[in-house]
């Protein structure tokens, strides 16, 4: 006879924790258990194990904690095969908290391999500074913020927000909770779009990123070309058209890019929201501490954002705007530190920094600070080694360190902590991901004024690549002897010049002014003067060329093709206006 | 004289001193009264700690901002006895379960009046007509939360068989710690 299935030799070794799993949803469906299974997992195994387990269930139990190696065993099918089997508002059960609510209840309190689910989710997060009561600044003030989310429980009694290890007002984690929505949807995500459309790094291969700078390059050097270079003459319209068609070209994959990861983190971003918003969120900070203020707003807030990003990455791929937002903060959040007030909104209110820069300074580990947009914030990092700061005392403390010889000198190499001021969460969120590209910038920056100069002279390019019909002479002609009238039939006037060509007139170019009324058509206006040296003793000799006029952008250009040829006898002949 | 003699004399004479200080044997009334419940022997503090009691309302105030997600579990009522002081608090029923003429149930001390006692003995006070149900002893599980199991009255337990933990409780707690019980 074969021997069962690894998995399904699991189970069986494990039957018990299914007859505890069965107990628990049939009393909630009953109505004896205030949770659902999973929200009151360690309340209900408790119940279970004291007073409803049976003899032999117990000596099961007994038999799968007897060794280390058995209650590992347990450890990896609960995590591996019960967590996703068992299912929580459609989604699995996350590993960490079915683990970390049964480290603390009989008898797994007692296992040795619990030991390492008793303090800690594995979900690291954005440390939060809180001065124990009388410190300076210490490294014991920098305490380690792990959140996980949870699906709503079924009758909707659980909290939403439930405050593991430590005591804090329900007001302020709900602000966080609030704050952290208005960066998924909200004001805090209209300002983390604005900064990314910025700055932020493109979902680009680099070597398509450096072609489109390049791109943007070329196409502010043509620019610099037509405005101060040599008259392009014939290659004016190819190289009008190309111009054209690059700048349309980079313009349509920047939009057309922006557009979609803007869309898709939008409609994401709601979706994020609104289970946050029925979900429960679990913020770990061990010590017991009673929290008193709210500066580890803003560390609960980026923790919120980080336990919604793990829960919702977990059930489906998240778009690329979150990904590099808070998933660049994930990656990254071990090596960071936070502290300031948030509002709903989103914004960051200023709190006291000395002790807490110096309690960060001090720690290992963390590399960088999230702080207030306040006065010297900025001043307190200065690259002064901690060491050198405590023999000669900070801001008024006694020098902790002293020889029987006098003070200790300290050579210890810089320990670099970069402060990051942050006015809004989404601008904190913005820092801490490394979103910020300094190329792209440029790139932007770069676009956005060639952009400018091209949509300004849009005009001029239409002209030469897309040239109007040409146009027909028509009257009124002028009644003075020394003015001649050229009224075009056109409604693009300033797209034509008129050239006068004679051997009994100086010659003359005027381009055509627009029309000044309606019943009057737009007109080149020439001043007629007799040569010194006149080959041809008649007034009417001489020809008016209609040509098409090329400018860009105030420069003008050589005249492009001739589209008209008047004599002057005719032009003569015209009615007067 | 014998070293023995001297020893069984001191013995008797030590055993005579002791039995004239103890205190004298309770009566059968004495026996009595004491297997009495507390709130039949105390009849004014068991009055007095109802008053309290009754002037609790722990009821849902519905002065939300946002809408909520449900109703949530109603609040027990519990006047907390402890040597110094009595504090008024709260408990959530977590689980609650009648079966074979027993009550089980489990229930949550509010976190900001929890102690660290072991065991409580619980008065289960009715809601409507305050007078006494019945009397148990819960010991602590994990927390701030408490176990216990009782016999139930027939005519309890017709009633209370059909109570759901997320419905309105018909009783109140008054919550001895051992030091203050009796």
């Amino acid at each position: 006879m074969n021997d069962p299935p690894r998995r399904t030799r699991g189970a069986l070794n494990h039957l018990w924790f299914w007859s505890f799993w069965h107990w628990s949803v049939e009393s909630f469906r009953g109505g004896s258990l205030l949770h659902d299974p999973v929200h009151g997992l360690a309340s209900h195994w408790d119940e279970w194990f004291r007073h409803e387990a049976s003899a032999d269930e117990r000596r099961s139990i007994a038999r799968a904690g007897a060794t280390e190696r058995s209650q590992r065993a347990f450890v990896v099918w609960l995590a591996r095969c019960w967590c996703r089997e068992v299912e929580l508002g459609g989604a699995p059960v996350p590993p960490a908290f079915a683990l970390g609510q049964l480290a603390d209840v009989p008898p797994f309190r007692d296992w040795p391999a619990f030991a390492r689910y008793r303090s800690t989710y594995g979900a690291e997060g954005v440390s939060a500074i809180v001065l124990a009561e009388g410190s300076d600044g210490e490294p014991t003030d920098v305490r380690a913020v792990e959140a996980i989310m949870l699906p709503p429980d079924a009758e909707g009694t659980a909290s939403a927000f439930i405050a593991e290890g430590f005591h804090a007002s329900e007001v302020d984690l709900e602000v966080s909770r609030q704050a952290a929505m208005s960066v998924l949807a909200g004001p805090g995500l209209a300002s983390l779009l604005a900064r990314w459309l910025a700055s932020g790094r493109r979902p680009y291969p680099r070597t398509l990123a450096v072609a489109l700078a390049l791109g943007w390059l070329a196409v502010a050097g043509m620019i610099v070309w037509l405005l101060i270079g040599p008259d392009p003459g014939v290659r004016l319209v190819p190289l009008g058209a190309t111009l054209t068609a690059l700048w349309c070209t980079l313009s349509l994959v920047a939009l057309t890019t922006a557009t979609v990861v803007v869309v898709r983190g939008w409609r994401e971003g709601h979706r994020w929201r609104a289970r946050l918003e029925t979900s429960q969120v679990r913020l770990r900070v061990n010590g017991g501490l009673t929290l008193r203020g709210g500066s580890a707003g803003l560390p609960f807030c980026l923790d919120t954002l980080l336990a919604t990003y793990r829960a919702e990455s977990r059930a489906r791929t998240p778009t690329w705007l979150w990904s590099q937002a808070i998933g660049g903060l994930q990656a990254h959040a071990g090596g960071w530190a936070a502290t300031g007030v948030v509002t709903a909104s989103g914004q960051i209110k200023p709190v006291m920094l000395e002790a807490k820069i110096r309690a960060v300074r001090q720690t290992a580990g963390v590399r960088a600070m999230l702080v207030p947009r306040q006065r010297h914030a900025q001043g307190l990092a200065s690259p002064i080694s901690i060491e050198v700061q405590a023999a000669h005392g900070v801001a008024g403390r006694a020098t902790p360190a002293r020889s029987p010889r006098g003070p200790l000198g300290f050579a210890a190499e810089l320990r670099p902590l970069r402060i990051t001021r942050c006015r809004s969460i989404a601008q904190a969120v913005h820092a801490a991901s490394g979103m910020r590209n300094v190329a792209q910038l440029c790139t932007n920056l770069l676009a956005l004024a060639v952009s400018a100069v091209m949509v300004a002279a849009l005009p001029d390019i239409r002209d030469v690549l897309a040239p109007p019909v040409a146009p027909m002479v028509v009257a009124p002609s002028s009644a003075s002897p020394y003015e001649l009238w050229v009224s075009l039939d056109t409604q693009r006037p300033e797209a034509f010049v008129v050239t006068l060509e004679s051997e009994f007139w100086t010659n003359r170019r005027a381009a055509v002014a627009p029309a000044l009324g309606p019943d009057i058509p737009p007109r080149a206006e020439l001043s007629l003067r007799r040569l010194h040296r006149q080959t041809f003793s008649t007034e009417e000799e001489g020809t008016v060329w209609v040509a098409r006029r090329h400018r860009f952008l105030g420069r003008e250009l050589i005249p492009g093709e001739r589209v008209g040829r008047y004599f002057l006898s005719y032009l003569f002949r015209l009615p007067h206006g | 004289m014998s070293s023995e003699y001297d020893v069984e004399r001191l013995l008797r004479w030590r055993s005579a001193r002791a039995e004239a200080d103890a205190p004298p044997a309770p009566s059968a009334r004495q026996l009595i009264a004491l297997a009495r419940p507390w709130w039949e022997r105390l009849p004014e503090q068991f009055a007095a700690y109802v008053e309290r009691l009754r002037g609790q309302q722990l009821v849902y105030a519905h002065a939300a901002t946002t809408p909520t997600q449900g109703q949530g579990p109603y609040p027990v009522p519990a006047l907390l006895v402890r040597v110094a002081q009595e504090v008024e608090s709260s408990a959530r029923v977590l689980y609650l379960s009648v079966r074979d003429g027993r009550l089980r149930m489990r229930f949550r001390l509010d976190a900001d009046s929890a102690v660290a006692e072991p065991r409580l003995e619980v008065t289960f006070v009715s809601d409507d007509q305050s007078r006494p149900l019945l009397e148990a002893v819960a010991s602590q599980s994990t927390g701030h939360e408490y176990h216990l199991e009782v016999e139930l009255p027939e005519w309890l337990e017709s009633i209370w068989s059909e109570l759901r933990v997320s419905d309105r409780m018909p009783f109140r707690f008054i919550m001895h710690a051992p030091s203050t019980a009796g």
